[in-house]
């Protein structure tokens, strides 16, 4: 059981993302405001910084690629993006120290970088019109800090079965 | 600093991106139309997603319950005296109807364009990175869904469906940014005027309907529905309410704003209209790569 729970993690958040999708835009004032859920890369980051790189980035490719089947009828995009995320995360990580409040700030960090990158592409492929100061406003920083309410709620459990994993391997070896 | 790329990875990263631009300009050639891999994939991930939305509507159709049981009372009060008014609108629409009926068959006519079988479908999921107002619903192929049919809620048209795979199809929202998403829609009064819902203005949050012949006197508050004409929607479903009516660009057509009645944030049952009569597959509800390319060119 415990070999599977971490893709079985991955995926659950897989399906959640669109779930929480449902109750977006919201409205504040007149103004609505997108909020992306941002689950899954958050988890590959925590993966790619606590367990193993290469798991997270074959995990983000798999998961990716069915995102992009499922959702966005381009495939290459995500399937691109995820793995990205994932090797700078782990490459950013070995320059400072491993703590979890430093590993929670760099995933929305990297969760910015993702956003402005699915940003510049679908600009490129003209399936939005919106400004970049608008796009700032109405839909990175929401997403920002919808996503840094979720880490902070939900990193230390991320945390905990990752690093619970690694043990679990380092005895087994 | 630690080098970036070592020369393996390097060529390994720029392979990766070439396989990519590759499969995204595949992809975007026809994004109507879902391989058959592609399907399976759709399908198979549908079914997990249905498992994970089905609770979620679940809670929120409980909190929404218990949201109605504190308004009954005020509401009781609105719907008592609405009551009386409903009582004779049932009367009047019942002669009306039995008055239509007669004389369709006296010129002999059974077909109606308005006529429509409704397929009920729950929404399972919205695109969740939202640059395309897009969900995807339960229904597929094998229960009747195909491409470009009308999509409603109880309020009023929301979309239409922009692809399908055996048990899921995919749902544009009227409030997409897509150019190439038109609805033939017509203002019902004593002459009817008919337009071409077009383009949807994120800022004002409202639809724009173009091509109105300027000799038509467009007023605000004038209610908006489809015509029928395009194709493949019945006629008569409800789109919504002019608020404001103003020429075009050229000057030679008019061009009227138009609230949508229908609320696109929290979509939960959905019915996808069929319609009955006889469906004609190159009209403005239909959206062919063949024809954009010929607008372009003239």
């Amino acid at each position: 059981m415990s070999r599977f729970i971490i893709p079985l993690l991955a995926v659950c958040l897989f399906f959640l993302e669109p779930v929480f999708s449902l109750f977006s835009p919201i409205d504040i004032g007149g103004m609505e405001y997108i909020l992306v859920p941002r689950f899954v890369i958050v988890y590959l980051i925590f993966l790619a910084v606590y367990y193993n790189q290469k798991r997270a980035i074959l995990l983000g490719l798999i998961l990716g690629l069915l995102y992009d089947m499922y959702h966005i009828d381009i495939i290459g995009v995500y399937t691109f993006l995820y793995p990205l995320v994932c090797y700078l995360g782990a490459l950013l990580i070995r320059q400072v120290h491993r703590h979890i409040v430093t590993v929670m700030f760099l995933s929305v960090i990297l969760i910015v970088l993702l956003e402005l990158l699915s940003y510049f592409f679908a600009s490129l492929i003209a399936l939005t019109s919106i400004h970049l100061d608008e796009f700032i406003v109405r839909r990175l920083v929401p997403t920002m800090i919808a996503n840094a309410i979720f880490i902070g709620m939900f990193g230390w459990l991320f945390k905990k079965v990752m690093t619970g994993r690694g043990m679990q391997n380092q005895a087994g070896s | 600093m630690p080098r970036f790329f070592s020369n393996k990875r390097l060529i390994l990263l720029l392979v990766g991106v070439i396989v990519l631009v590759a499969l995204i300009s595949f992809s975007l050639k026809d994004r109507r139309n879902a391989s058959i891999p592609e399907q399976i994939v759709k399908d198979v991930v549908g079914f997990g997603q249905s498992l994970f939305s089905k609770p979620a509507h679940y809670i929120t159709g409980t909190i929404e319950k218990i949201d109605g049981i504190l308004n009954t009372y005020e509401e009781n009060k609105q719907l008592k005296a609405r009551l009386q008014e409903y009582a004779s609108n049932q009367v009047e629409l019942a002669d009306v109807k039995a008055e239509n009926k007669r004389l369709r068959e006296l010129i002999g006519k059974t077909e109606d364009l308005r006529a429509f079988d409704p397929i009920q479908a729950t929404v399972i999921s919205r695109n969740p990175d939202q640059w395309e107002e897009k969900v995807i619903v339960d229904r597929g192929s094998t229960s009747g869904v195909e491409l470009d049919m009308a999509v409603i809620t109880a309020k009023g048209l929301v979309g239409k469906v922009v692809n399908v795979t055996k048990t899921n199809s995919t749902i544009e929202l009227l409030s997409t940014e897509n150019r190439n998403f038109r609805v033939a829609a017509v203002i019902p009064g004593e002459t009817s005027v008919f337009g071409l819902i077009e383009g949807y203005d994120p800022d004002r949050r409202e639809l724009i309907m173009k091509r109105i012949d300027s000799s038509f006197d467009v007023k605000v508050g004038m209610k908006v529905e489809s015509s029928g004409l395009g194709g493949i929607f019945p006629k008569g479903l409800y789109i919504g309410e002019v608020t404001e009516v103003s020429t075009d660009d050229y000057g030679l057509t008019k061009l009227a704003y138009i609230r949508p009645a229908a609320d696109f944030s929290m979509l939960d049952h959905v019915v996808i209209a069929k319609r009955k009569m006889e469906v004609y597959k190159n009209g403005t509800d239909t959206e062919s790569p063949t024809e954009d390319q010929g607008e372009d060119e003239s």
